[in-house]
């Protein structure tokens, strides 16, 4: 079996623990309501984690996406409040917005080679600003709370499919086709290829800078996507919205097993992270332990999971030095024999 | 050539003049003593966490925990005074430890575990803001005394309040460190070279190590002078001044795989950056373009320090620092 | 010796190939052919031009003129590694091009994968059923599956092979395939290169291993100075008429005055049975006062491997090393404080501080005496400054450059120089002259020389035998990890050395 799924039997595994641990405090954890709070929970921070996971592959770190969510919800509320563009053409518009922020970094990362994480949070800086400034106010200045009333964006958030809400069903979608997308096509197998050795994959035809554009682009479109939702479920979106959430996702994304070093990493890993760090959470709220908690289990699994990784990977390191010695030896005896 | 190192500071001096020229002709009030020393009063707090983050900053990597680490440090030196009953001079000492300490860990881990800097560091800004949380139990606590503690942030001493001489005094010796020390040259070597550093025996994990420790002490002093000034602690105290922090340390020409950095510079940039941020609510344009205009600076300098947007024969030929280095 | 024929024969024919970096000539109208089905080996010294063709044929560098065919088309003189791809010409690189983490198949067949018909997503099992067809062809030792981590080097090179047969390929570059391999992998990758020729697909083969090319090839280019010397036909090849025209008689006579005379002062160094697994065997020598202790043998003998172990860089298995007189166990940082300096090979890897100036780089290595109480003392720093650069004679003599923006030569002084301001009782020289024009090249050997004879003892690795040759006072040869010959006392040759490297023994 491989190390990897060593690894996520062991989350499962896990998971199971803790939600029995959980239910054991508070049965009120086993009921569908909490369980599908916690779903779409997990799934907002997904669909930003499933194009953060294709940037982690490229070995690259998009630090904007919390500014994406906000300066789209902000697009979001001005539309819908100025205007009345019907919701089936304006939402798919707003993706534009992501991929817009998206091709920014990416172009200045891969044209003028700087270094990602200060790009990213410097463009974060500017949407976080950008956003407070278009958004809706009222007569005196102040940022207006503006409560969505149109059913058709109310639609995607806050209505359920069978038992399940329309973000988790998105979330799976999206998860499902990204996977399929990254292993089964050209392009995906590209994304691997620049994260694991850009020389390598340059010598071998790849397009080293169109895939890391084309991730960040990505990255872009999902944070889009999860503002839509989110705006949609919470029925008002402040300009704050998904500012600080860049840790939930990257903390997703790392327990999942993909790794900052690049090239690994898939997306049934971040789908499980994202599963396991909504279940942290609902579970520090559901036994009574102090919100307070949260950001330390958040940063402390992050941590562990990290060194965690590195270990395991010196470890390895070191077996596969010894097998060679061992050959190596072996085959000294052999001609001295 | 002599002076490639000062025009450096020179230049962002220049600038800064200029600036300055521009924003008292917008506005008379730029130029007038109590503007000016609010300006230079709001930045102090980034010109002493940026005073010990540009060690390891020079050697590659980079600490995101300081702002929450400032406010938890702020939190725990209020806990030691008026919880505890310490005195206020050795409970500063102990919590500057405790940052050091913080510090080390994450130099630890950095170092010795070698995990990337800013995953360490951006995780412990996670998790010490949770500590700082529990500490805190999530409130805003007022401080009132002891009184010698509050005159920190409140006194002056000839017209400048006290934290602008703390500021200074660190700048000043983190500047020396960092030029005239052995310790600064090896920071500044591990950074371009690790390997050739390595032959010439320097110990980049050791160097490494310090760095981190010394922007813990420096984020602690930071969160007692905070904690002063505003009277106040909370978790949230100073989230975000990471990004204010970098944002000066890359204006003022820090640049990690280069091995360059000036604290005097950092302190030139935070003030060019506290000018424009002025010039800003001088012309009454709204605080929510403060961030636009920040991002938007740091990406310039970046840009700029990578020998873009400059003329070549300034770059002495070398186009982007990455690519020299590679 | 050249004979062409039946140009019908030639797959690749490249007529008068000038090549010059801004500067001298690197290839001067060199006329270079391969043959369909051949295994042909290149042969020169380094700086010979042996990689300045490669790079030409395989289109990571284009040629200033002269012509170029392969199998019946122009190479144009924009050639590129794509156009090279396309006509057929495949590389095993010598630092690998696979992708970690990615399967043999996935590497084989990257941005080459098969759709579903109809499709743009990849057929993973025809893929791997390709991949596996291919490998078996060839009965490599290797699954369509295997992720690409879990294999030895050999195995990777391999993979290489197959991506380029994948492509192909018509004609097969491999640059020194052998330097990290097995004995028995060896003989693997052998089996492999004649299985190929018989398929008729013909074999670039550039090595230093004079064995290698009498074992395999079909025909030997030997090149000189960046000019053909001679082309060898099967029957004609020989280890020793190889050696002889690598090395040519203008620089044979050059060499003959060089007279090897031992020192036989205090011993300052002294190895014994010094081994690291894998690395080096049971290495032995002694190295006496202002003696220049000569190391040579081939890429990967082991001698960088020794004298790191000696400094203190690499962990050392068993053996024991004696300084001064005393035991001695080396780190980095104990080597310096006892008088020990360092230059080493790949100066922009290891020697040089690119982005910091003079003065830092000089500094860095004398911080002890800078800052003996962690206050730099900036005086003295200049002062070291200008003595070093004034020692070796850097250009320009500027303090305040960035050592990044100096030439070749000049960086490599920037190096000798921080060592030679201290007091050093030994110096270990890895390749020092490596990329360096003619006139640093004379300077820097006269600084060696003038340090030895101040009593400084220096352990000398070049691959550049005339320089061995010419600095040092005795040499050993290293083969394969242990030391396989001694010349002191005698008269010696770059041909002697390298015969000795290649594992002819002869008669001193």
């Amino acid at each position: 079996m491989s190390s990897q799924a060593v690894r996520r039997l062991i989350l499962i595994g896990l998971m199971i623990a803790i939600a029995g641990l959980i239910t054991s405090i508070n049965p009120v954890f086993l009921t569908l309501g909490n369980l599908q709070k916690l779903f779409q929970e997990a799934a907002q921070v997904g669909i930003i984690a499933v194009g953060f996971t294709l940037v982690m592959i490229t070995a690259g770190i998009d630090m904007s996406i919390g500014g994406i969510v906000a300066i789209t919800a902000m697009v979001s509320i001005n539309i819908l409040s100025y205007t009345k563009i019907p919701v089936p053409v304006f939402v798919p518009l707003l993706l534009l917005v992501g991929a817009f922020v998206g091709f920014i970094n990416g172009y200045l990362i891969t044209k003028f080679k700087l270094p990602e994480f200060i790009v990213t949070l410097a463009v974060r800086s500017v949407l976080s600003g950008l956003a407070l400034v278009i958004a809706v106010k009222d007569s005196l200045g102040f940022v207006q709370n503006v409560y969505i009333q149109n059913d058709q964006y109310l639609w995607f958030g806050t209505q359920t499919f069978g038992s399940i809400y329309r973000t988790t069903i998105a979330f799976v979608i999206l998860g499902v086709a990204t996977q399929l997308f990254i292993k089964n096509t050209r392009a995906g197998t590209n994304i691997y290829a620049a994260g694991a050795n850009p020389v390598a994959a340059k010598l071998s035809g790849v397009n080293t800078e169109r895939t890391v554009l084309g991730v960040y682009v990505f990255s872009g479109i999902c944070a889009s996507m999860a503002a839509i939702f989110i705006s949609s479920r919470m029925m008002t979106a402040m300009p704050e919205l998904g500012i600080g959430s860049e840790m939930d996702v990257i903390a997703s994304v790392v327990i999942g097993g993909t790794p900052f070093t690049g090239g690994v990493g898939d997306i049934w890993g971040t789908m499980l992270g994202s599963l396991f760090l909504a279940l942290i959470k609902n579970g520090i709220l559901k036994t009574g332990i102090s919100p307070w908690y949260q950001p330390i289990a958040i940063g402390g699994i992050i941590v562990v999971t990290v060194i965690v990784d590195v270990w395991q990977k010196k470890a390895h390191e070191k077996l596969t030095a010894r097998a060679k010695l061992r050959k190596l030896d072996a085959e000294a005896r052999k001609s001295a024999a | 050539m002599k002076k490639l190192k000062i025009t450096n500071e020179i230049r962002l001096g220049m600038v800064l003049v200029g600036l300055m020229a521009v924003l008292s002709v917008i506005s008379p009030r730029f130029l007038s003593l109590s503007n000016l020393s609010n300006v230079i009063w709001s930045i102090c707090i980034i010109g002493i966490l940026a005073s010990g983050a540009i060690y390891p900053r020079i050697t590659g990597g980079i600490d995101l925990s300081l702002g929450s680490m400032a406010a938890l440090t702020g939190i725990i030196v209020d806990m030691f005074m008026n919880k505890m009953g310490v005195n206020w001079i050795p409970a500063i000492l102990l919590t500057m430890v405790i940052g050091g300490l913080i510090g080390l860990f994450n130099g630890f881990i950095v170092a010795k575990i070698k995990v990337p800097a800013f995953v360490v560091t951006m995780a412990a800004k996670t998790y010490l803001y949770g500590v700082a949380l529990v500490v805190s139990e999530g409130a805003m606590l007022a401080i009132m005394k002891p009184a010698p503690f509050i005159s920190i942030g409140s006194d002056k001493l000839l017209g400048l309040p006290i934290p602008i001489y703390i500021m200074l005094t660190l700048v000043v010796i983190s500047q020396f460190v960092l030029k005239r020390t052995s310790f600064g040259r090896q920071d500044l070597a591990v950074g371009p070279n690790e390997v050739a550093a390595k032959l010439s025996g320097v110990d980049p994990d050791r160097v490494r190590l310090i760095s981190y420790t010394i922007s813990g002490v420096t984020s602690a002093i930071g969160g007692v002078v905070l904690a002063s000034l505003t009277r106040q602690t909370f978790a949230a105290a100073a989230s975000g001044i990471e990004l204010d922090v970098m944002t000066a340390l890359v204006i003022g020409g820090t640049s990690a795989v280069g091995g360059r950095g000036s604290v005097v510079g950092a302190l030139l940039g935070a003030i060019m950056v506290a000018f424009i941020v002025n010039g800003l609510n001088l012309l009454n344009v709204p605080a929510p373009y403060h961030p636009i205009v920040t991002g938007t600076v740091i990406i310039l300098a970046l840009l700029l320090n990578e020998g873009y947007l400059v003329p070549k024969k300034m770059t002495g030929g070398v186009k982007n620092q990455k690519q020299a280095a590679a | 010796m050249t004979t062409q024929t039946n140009t019908n024969d030639d797959l690749l024919v490249c007529k008068q190939i000038v090549k010059s970096y801004n500067g001298p000539l690197v290839l001067d109208r060199v006329d270079f052919s391969v043959k369909r089905g051949e295994v042909h080996a290149l042969v020169g010294e380094n700086g010979a031009g042996k990689s300045t063709i490669i790079k030409v044929i395989t289109g990571a560098t284009n040629r200033n003129s002269g012509d170029m065919m392969f199998d019946g088309q122009v190479i144009p003189l924009n050639h590129s590694r794509n156009n090279a791809q396309d006509l057929g010409i495949g590389v095993i690189f010598q630092e690998l091009s696979l992708i970690p983490g990615m399967t043999v198949a996935q590497n084989i067949f990257l941005t080459k994968e098969p759709f579903f018909p109809g499709t743009r997503f990849i057929n993973h099992r025809l893929m791997n059923r390709n991949a596996q067809e291919l490998i078996d062809r060839y009965q490599f030792p290797l699954k369509a599956t295997d992720v690409i981590d879990k294999l030895s080097i050999a195995q990777r090179q391999l993979v290489e092979i197959l991506k380029a047969m994948s492509m192909n390929a018509k004609l097969m570059i491999m640059d020194e395939p052998t330097s990290s391999l097995t004995k028995t992998e060896v003989a693997m990758l052998f089996e492999i290169i004649r299985k190929l020729k018989s398929d008729g697909i013909s074999v670039l083969y550039i090595s230093h291993r004079m064995e290698e090319i009498y074992a395999l090839a079909d025909r030997v280019t030997v090149l000189r100075d960046g000019k053909l010397v001679a082309v060898l036909e099967k029957e004609q090849i020989s280890p020793a008429e190889i050696i002889r025209l690598m090395i040519g008689h203008k620089l044979e006579e050059n060499a003959l005055s060089h007279k090897l005379e031992p020192k036989d002062g205090e011993v300052v160094l002294e190895v014994k049975d010094l081994t690291s697994v894998g690395k080096f065997e049971k290495v032995s020598f002694k190295l006496h006062e202002g003696e220049i202790l000569g190391l040579g043998g081939l890429v990967g003998s082991g001698r960088t491997e020794v004298v790191r172990a000696i400094y203190g860089i690499d962990p050392i298995d068993e053996g024991s090393i004696t300084y001064l007189g005393k035991p001695y166990k080396p780190s980095v940082l104990r080597s310096i404080k006892s008088g020990i300096g360092f230059i080493p090979e790949e100066r922009r890897l290891q020697g040089i501080l690119a982005t910091l100036s003079i003065t830092h780089n000089i500094g860095i290595t004398n911080l002890d005496r800078l800052a003996p109480k962690f206050v730099l003392n900036l005086k003295k720093e200049g002062e070291f400054s200008r003595e070093g650069i004034k020692l070796v004679n850097v250009k320009p003599p500027v303090p305040e450059q960035l050592v990044g923006n100096l030439s070749g030569g000049n960086q490599q002084k920037v190096v000798l120089a921080k060592w030679l301001i201290r007091n050093l009782k030994l110096v270990i020289i890895d390749e020092p002259t490596v990329g360096i024009d003619i006139g640093a090249k004379d300077e820097i050997y006269t600084h060696i020389k003038n340090l030895a004879s101040q009593g400084v003892s220096i352990l000398l690795v070049s691959s550049d035998l005339p320089e061995l040759t010419r600095l040092s006072d005795r040499i050993i040869v290293l083969r394969k990890g242990r030391v396989f010959t001694e010349f002191k006392d005698c008269v010696v040759t770059s041909e002697k050395i390298l015969r000795a490297a290649s594992g002819i023994l002869e008669e001193a």
